[in-house]
Order: structure tokens, then sequence, then C-alpha cells
């Protein structure tokens, strides 16, 4: 049972802050459901993203914060593009999480937190993503050795992965840009 | 005599259950008939012109359509056989759609049937003579009863044409729900200030009499020439000398409900409902004043400086004369109390209803544009409206939408926070209706700029806990039970007829459904018409409608009776009854039950007195016909020979 007008006086100050870093208002979701119909990581989530939506407007931004939607959320964007209001679900979402991990709230499932690392090493390094580096590497730190190992033959013949890494000029701009990013409040 | 008879296709909704060539080509061995086809669409342009074609080349003098409803086409029908040089009345519809192909599905039996009526068809139009329509002048003024703001509308848009109207009003004001009003959606402008413009302007309308505290008693008559008895209601107040100052109304000691203001607040036995009434005029209501319940005050008698009071002051009864009607008697909200006990059934203070609400918002209303709870006065900060309180429930006996509540809702809200910025307002809905022009940008508007939460779910119980009340509801898209502390509940109550709308219908002798809303005569075609000639319908009282909705519709009725006022004489249907002289027993049994006052007595030369029907009264009842005890009155196109002879085709 949800004790609505206390909830969302207790969400008040929480919304506001995720509201004003998202630039997003989050009252004008009319609840459409289009954002979970198109969302593309929706088994991976605990409540698909107008559900998200719907907790936050209902004051609920603590169940937000600890959701499993805000960890798992990998930024597809695909909600965002699709929303008939133009809200930015995607951003929202990455906001509360943000906020999450700032506060400690709730921390990533410890595989999560390691693909977000590599990927991050992975593009400062090559400038763009390196699939097959990024798979390497998160195989050998998680351990699992031989994730996905069947899908490599074919990957590469459909040329989806290629072994050796891409190269974009002026990858040194590329790398003060990450490092200014991490002095930033909350960066890791 | 030479009968041909059309037997139509109509596509293939008669064609797929009724086999038409086979109706005709039975048809062709009737007696009387040289002519007999199959059409696929025979009101079509085509279809009318084999008609008449036919009709030409067989040389016929009557003609059997069977096709649809009379009601859908046989003015199409008889126009087309006065092209072909006969007499419309010699042409006979046969329903072979509505009342056989639609509602068989056996070929075979269908067709047997559709054969049966085309012999009864056949049998009837032998039987037919020529007739010919009469003429009857029309009384060239409207009568309007009611005076929201759809009446107000119908009667300015007649008045405005140039022609007389009189508008009937039951309360002392005109103005209706309307005048309770603050704001109005979709716009969100004052409404008084729309409004009392109006009814100002119709006040001194030149070709306006206005008569309010009257109500219609009793109708007679038919389009074009309506009887109707107006009863004026003592108020004890002379109309014409008082000023309105309310000096009566300051000084009264008797206290009385306040029904303006929807029991907000009180009112007393003598008074003048809003500072904009039109007219301006007190009203004393005799079951609340002292002066005729305990016999001694003379309070009000004495303080008039107009000398407008008067006890003594009896109904006044008028009988008028009018062309066309338009009946505009709105609405009033639903008695929920009774229907909803989970909602405390009118026991707790601060459960109002939404009017109650629209009166706390109103400037001139009796909290002075403050919200408070009626309980102990105090400003509320949260406040839970309930949509659909009597509507959309089966189980109350209340089955369709309100029309309104959603939108109101919604402006309420926005209100509600331009009163009082520190408040927020939920809403329980089930779905928000906002389809009018510029709707939903109202409903948005609640919900993005003044706060509204919307929760989607009825609400199960309301019930006190210390000083607040506690909602417990739903909302269906967390799939959560919500419960809602809150300070004040306003329930969006549905709509109800007016009061005595049935008792009014059944006088002006046209259909209500079961909610007492009256019917129009067609609900997409003739949607301001009813089933009575000459009297047209305008806003709420026909269902739940808003203020556009209603001003448009009584435009609608106002542009209906204006091309009937217009006329100067109206063609009347010669089918009407008929007295054969010779066998007249001059009982008048037929003057009695003749609804339209049709029948008159006659002495002839031979020293009896018989019945005599007045053609431009009669409207072809044929009640007369049936109570005549030595069966000499007959119909004009329905004599008992035509009848019988139907029946006997039909049985054969
Ligand atoms: C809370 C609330 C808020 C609303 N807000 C809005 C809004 O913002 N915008 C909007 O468009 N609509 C709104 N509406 C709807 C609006 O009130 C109606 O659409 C409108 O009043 C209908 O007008 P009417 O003339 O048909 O009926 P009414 O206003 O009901 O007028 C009928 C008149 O006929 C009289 N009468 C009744 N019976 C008789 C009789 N037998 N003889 C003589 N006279 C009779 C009555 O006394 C009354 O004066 C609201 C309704 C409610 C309940
Ligand atoms: S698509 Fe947009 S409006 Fe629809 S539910 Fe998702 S966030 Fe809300
Ligand atoms: S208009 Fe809205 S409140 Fe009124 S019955 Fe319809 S859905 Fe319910």
């Amino acid at each position: 049972m949800i004790e609505a007008a206390k909830t969302i006086r207790a969400g008040e100050e929480m919304l506001a802050e995720i509201e004003r870093r998202s630039g997003q208002d989050v009252s004008s979701c009319y609840q459409c459901g289009t954002c979970s119909s198109t969302c593309t990581a929706t088994l991976a989530f605990d409540y698909p993203p107008h559900l998200f939506m719907r907790l936050l407007q209902l004051g609920l931004v603590e169940r937000a914060l600890a959701s499993r939607t805000a960890q798992m959320c990998y930024d597809c964007m695909t909600c965002s593009s699709r929303c008939p209001v133009g809200i930015d679900v995607a951003d929202v979402i990455e906001t509360t999480k943000n906020i999450a991990d700032e506060s400690g709230r709730s921390r990533p499932p410890k595989e999560v937190a390691l693909f977000r690392r590599l990927f991050l090493r992975n593009v400062c390094r090559h400038g763009r993503l390196h699939e097959a580096g990024l798979l390497a590497w998160y195989n050998i730190k998680s351990g699992q050795f031989f994730n996905d190992l069947s899908l490599v033959p074919l990957v590469l013949r459909k040329k989806k992965v290629h072994l050796v890494p891409p190269r974009i000029r002026q990858r040194r701009e590329l790398r003060r840009i990450f490092r200014q990013a991490k002095t930033k409040p909350g960066a890791k | 005599m030479r009968i041909g008879v059309f037997v139509c296709q109509c596509g293939t909704n008669i064609a797929a259950t009724v086999d038409t060539e086979a109706v005709a080509e039975a048809a062709m061995s009737m007696r009387d008939v040289y002519h007999a086809e199959s059409i696929q669409y025979s009101c079509s342009d085509p279809g009318q012109r084999q008609v008449i074609a036919a009709a030409h080349q067989h040389r016929l003098d009557r003609v059997v359509i069977a096709a649809c409803s009379p009601r859908m086409h046989e003015t199409t029908f008889q126009r087309a056989v006065i092209q072909a040089g006969i007499n419309p009345f010699m042409l006979e519809m046969v329903n072979i759609r509505e009342q056989c192909s639609w509602i068989h599905e056996d070929r075979e039996v269908a067709t047997t049937k559709a054969i049966d009526l085309v012999a009864a068809g056949v049998a009837r139009v032998r039987g037919q003579v020529p007739l010919k329509r009469g003429r009857v002048p029309v009384v060239g003024e409207a009568l309007v009863v009611g005076g929201g703001i759809a009446g107000i509308q119908a009667a300015l848009d007649i008045a405005d044409a140039g022609m007389p109207v009189t508008l009937v009003e039951r309360e002392p004001t005109i103005g209706g729900n309307m005048a309770r009003l603050d704001k109005t959606f979709p716009t969100l402008d004052c409404s008084s200030c729309i409004l009392t413009p109006r009814m100002v302007e119709l006040k001194h309308h030149e070709n306006i009499r206005l008569m309010v505290s009257s109500e219609v008693t009793a109708v007679r008559g038919y389009i074009g020439n309506f009887e109707v008895d107006i009863r004026k209601k003592a108020t004890c107040v002379d109309e014409e000398k008082c000023t309105g100052c309310r000096i009566c109304e300051e000084k009264c000691p008797s206290r009385a409900p306040d029904e303006f203001n929807a029991g907000v607040g009180e009112s007393k036995a003598i008074s003048i409902a809003f500072p904009q009434a039109v007219p301006l005029v007190a009203a004393l209501r005799k079951e609340h004043c002292r002066q005729f319940i305990k016999g001694k005050c003379g309070v009000c008698k004495k303080v008039c400086p107009a000398d407008a009071v008067d006890y003594e002051q009896e109904d006044e009864l008028h009988t008028e004369k009018f062309g066309a009607i338009i009946v505009a008697t709105g609405y009033r909200l639903f008695d929920w109390e009774g229907a909803y006990p989970d909602y405390g059934g009118g026991l707790y203070p601060d459960v109002i209803t939404s009017l109650q609400y629209e009166r706390m918002l109103s400037a001139s209303g009796p909290t002075g544009g403050h919200i408070v709870r009626p309980s102990d006065g105090r400003e509320p900060r949260d406040i839970v409206f309930l949509s659909c309180v009597g509507s959309r429930a089966e189980s109350v006996g209340r089955p369709f939408c309100c029309n309104v509540g959603c939108m109101y809702i919604a402006k309420q809200a926005i209100q509600t926070r331009e009163h009082l910025p520190d408040s927020r307002c939920y809403v329980f809905y089930m779905d928000v209706r906002a389809c009018g022009k510029g709707y939903e940008e109202v409903y948005r508007r609640a919900q993005v700029e003044a706060g509204a939460v919307y929760l989607r779910g009825r609400v199960g119980k309301i019930y006190p806990r210390g000083d607040k009340l506690v909602v417990m509801g739903t909302d269906t898209l967390i799939g959560d039970q919500v419960e809602i502390e809150t300070d004040l509940v306003v329930l969006a109550v549905g709509f109800a007829a007016a009061e005595g709308a049935g008792e009014l219908a059944r006088r002006l002798n046209i259909a209500y459904d079961g909610y007492q809303f009256f019917t129009e005569s067609h609900p997409k075609l003739r949607p301001v018409e009813t089933t009575t000639g000459g009297i047209f319908l305008a806003g709420a009282c026909q269902g739940p409608k808003d203020i556009p909705a209603s001003v448009a519709q009584a435009s609608a009725a106002a542009a209906k009776a204006i091309r009937l006022l217009s006329r100067e004489d109206l063609e009347t249907s010669p089918m009407v009854a008929e007295v054969n002289h010779m066998r007249c027993i001059g009982c008048f049994k037929c003057a009695e039950v003749c609804p339209y006052n049709a029948i008159e007595k006659q002495k002839l030369h031979d020293g009896r007195t018989v019945a005599v029907i007045i053609e431009s009264l009669c409207q072809g009842c044929g009640l007369c016909n049936v109570a005549c005890p030595p069966q000499v009155i007959s119909l004009r196109g329905y004599t008992d020979n035509q009848l019988i002879s139907e029946v006997v085709e039909v049985l054969r």
C-alpha cells in the first residue's frame, strides 16, 4: 500500500534534483508505455521504464534509486527517441543511477561495474570501441574465460568484430577529455 | 386499376436474404398488378428513374415499393410518383428490410415472408384513393422552456431573427447552472463575465418576454399551433416595483437553505440568488417564511423602500399560443448520498460535490472565493478529487459518462493551485475524457503546471481519521493500493435530468429515456428535433453536455424553430379522420377521446346533431376511429377495409 500524499511529499526534494540534473519534467509523463514497449533491456529490469517514471511521479524515489533498472539500463536511448512527449527517459534513469552511485545508496552488481570500467578504458585507449579487446578483457577479468567463445567464428566471419583495434587521430586530446571528466563530482 | 410493384435489393442489404427476383415474379400474379421488377438501389437516382419510366410505360396508377422503412424514404418515392403523374398517396411502402431481410437468416423463409408483405401492400393500395393536403396557419411566436445558457442562447437567436419569444424559467432568475460556475474550461474565462451580458441582453430584448418563477402546466395543439398553460407562481414581491436593494434579505429573520450555492452557506426566506440575477428581484419562499409559518413577522414588508412586498399575491395563470417550442430544462447533480455509503453518504462535512467546490472558488460565492473545509473553516493542504461518482457505474444505475467531470476536475485543480499555491490535488480517475477542442491541453496543464497527481483507479472507501479523511484507492499503473490522508474530498458527481423532467415530457408529449433525458428524433441526423413536430431540444436536458455543446445545440434548435416560424402556413397530412354523417348517432364518444379537440358538434337540416372533424386540427391518431360505437369514423388512407384486406392477405 502506498500512502501517496506522504510518499510524494517525502520524495519531492530528490525528484526535483533528478529533474534539475536531467532537465526533464517527470510529471509530464502520461504513462503511455511506449518506452517500455521498445526498451531493449527490460529482461534485466525490475521496473520497465514507464513504471520507473511512475515510481518517481508517486515520490517513490528510494525504490527507483535502489532498482535494478537504474543499474542495468545501458543507455541505448530507444525509449528517449520514441517517447511521444519527448522525455529523455534514458537520461532520467541515468541521472537516478548517478545519484544512487554518488550517495552510495546502491552499488552496481560486480560484473556491471567491471564491464563499465573496462568499457571506458577501452574507449579511452582506442578512441572507439574495440569489441574483441573488450570481450577478451572482460572474460579474463571476470574469470569466465569461455563466455560466448562459441560465437567468435561467426562474428569474425560476418565482420561484426575486428581483431585489429581501430585508430583515431588526436588520441591525446581524447585522453585529456577523460582526465578532465574524472575530476567531476561523482566520477570514479 | 393498374398497380406496379418494385422490389429493392438495397445492394445486398435485402438481396442477401430475400430472393427479390422471386418476389417480383410472385407479385406479377397478384390481382391488378401489371408490372413488377427487382431494382438494385431503388432510392438512387437511376432507381427512381426506372420507377418513373415503368409507371409511364405500363400506365400505372398505383405503386408499391418493397424496400426499407417508410421513415427512411417515403418522401423520396412520393416525389418520384408525383413525377410519374400519380397522386403521392397512391404509393405504398412495404418494409422488407428492417422487418424482413435484416431479422431473418433463412433465405426461403424470408422470401416467403417478403411475398406475403408485398401481397398485403398490394391489397392496401388497391383500396387507396387520391388524397390532397390541407393547410393551417402558423403562430409566429416561440416558447423557450428553461433559462440556462441553452435557453438564453436559443431565445436570443430567435428574437434576433425578428420573431417574438417567451422564455419560461422556473426559478426567480435565469442563468441556470452556468451562473454557479466560477471559471469555465477550456479557456478558463470567468463564467459570469460571459454569461451576465447575455442575461441582461435577453431581459431588454424587445422581442423577448421573460417569465420567471413560472412553469408550463399543460400543452395542447400541434406543430405551428400549440396552446400552452403557464402558471406564474406567487413570490410575494411585485416584479415591477422591486429595485433589488436586498434590504429585505438583510433584515429577514427566517433562515432558509441556500440552493443556489448548493448548500454552502445559508440564505433567507426572502432573497435574491446572486448579485447578477436577472431579473434582479427578490422572491419569498413561503415554506421557510415566519409570516406564513407562524402567521406573524412582516419585517420585509415593513423595510421594503419600494413597497414591493405583497403577502396576498396569488399565482397567475396564462394561456398563450406558440408555433414552436424549445425545451432547455438542463440538469441537476445525481443524488449521490444514498448510492455511496462508502463515501460517507453525505455524513462527512469535508466530502463535498464539485458544484459546492465551484461555489467556494467563486469570488462572489458564500466563502468569498476562499477554499475552506466546511467542518472547521481551515484551508486544506491536500485535496482529493474523485471522478465518475454516479457515472459509469451500473451498480448505482448510472451507466453513462457525465461528459464534463474530467474537464472540470482539471479546471478546478488548476484553480486550486492558483488559490492555494502550497496545496496539492490528487485525482482518482478511470479514463480521462478530454475530447473537445483545447481540452487535452487543459488536462495536461493540470498535471504538468498545477502538479495534480492523477491516480488511475476508483476509490473504494473514505473514512475519517482524527480531523482528516482517509481515501482508500488504487493506482493500477503502479499496480498497488493507494491511501491518501487528506483534508478535503471533492466528488465529481454525475448528471441527472432536471427535477420533474419526465412530467414535463409527458405534458409536451415528447419521448424521454430511462434517466428522464429527452430523446432526440435521430441520434445522428435529427439531434435537436423531438419525435413531436415543432418541439426542439437544447442543452443538457437531452443528455450531459458542456457549455460549448449546449450553446451549439441551442443555436441549431433556434434555426429549426425560425425555419418553422417563418412560414405562413403548414401543409397538413390528409390522413385524417372522417365521419359518415348518415350513420352517426351523435353520442360524441369520439369528442371525449380526441386529444387535439378536433371534433365539433354540427346540427344537420334533418334536426340530428352529428360529429364533424376539424381537419386542420386532426392529427390522424385514430383514437376516435376505435371509440365510435357504430363504427362510422374511418381514417383516410387507413380505412377499416384497407386494414382488413391487408390482414387477410397475410393470413392467406
Ligand atoms: C461542477 C461543474 C462545473 C462545470 N464546469 C463547466 C465548465 O467549466 N465549462 C463548461 O463548458 N461546462 C461546465 N459545466 C457544465 C455546464 O454547467 C452545463 O453544460 C450547462 O450549464 C448546461 O446548460 P443548460 O442551459 O443546458 O442547463 P442548465 O444550466 O441546467 O439550465 C436549465 C434551466 O432550466 C430551468 N428549468 C428546469 N426545469 C424547468 C421547468 N420544468 N420549467 C422551467 N424551467 C426549468 C432551470 O431552473 C435552469 O435555469 C460544469 C458542470 C458542473 C456540474
Ligand atoms: S514513453 Fe514517455 S510518456 Fe510514455 S510512459 Fe514512457 S516516459 Fe512516459
Ligand atoms: S466525464 Fe470523466 S468524470 Fe465524468 S463520467 Fe466521464 S469519465 Fe467520469
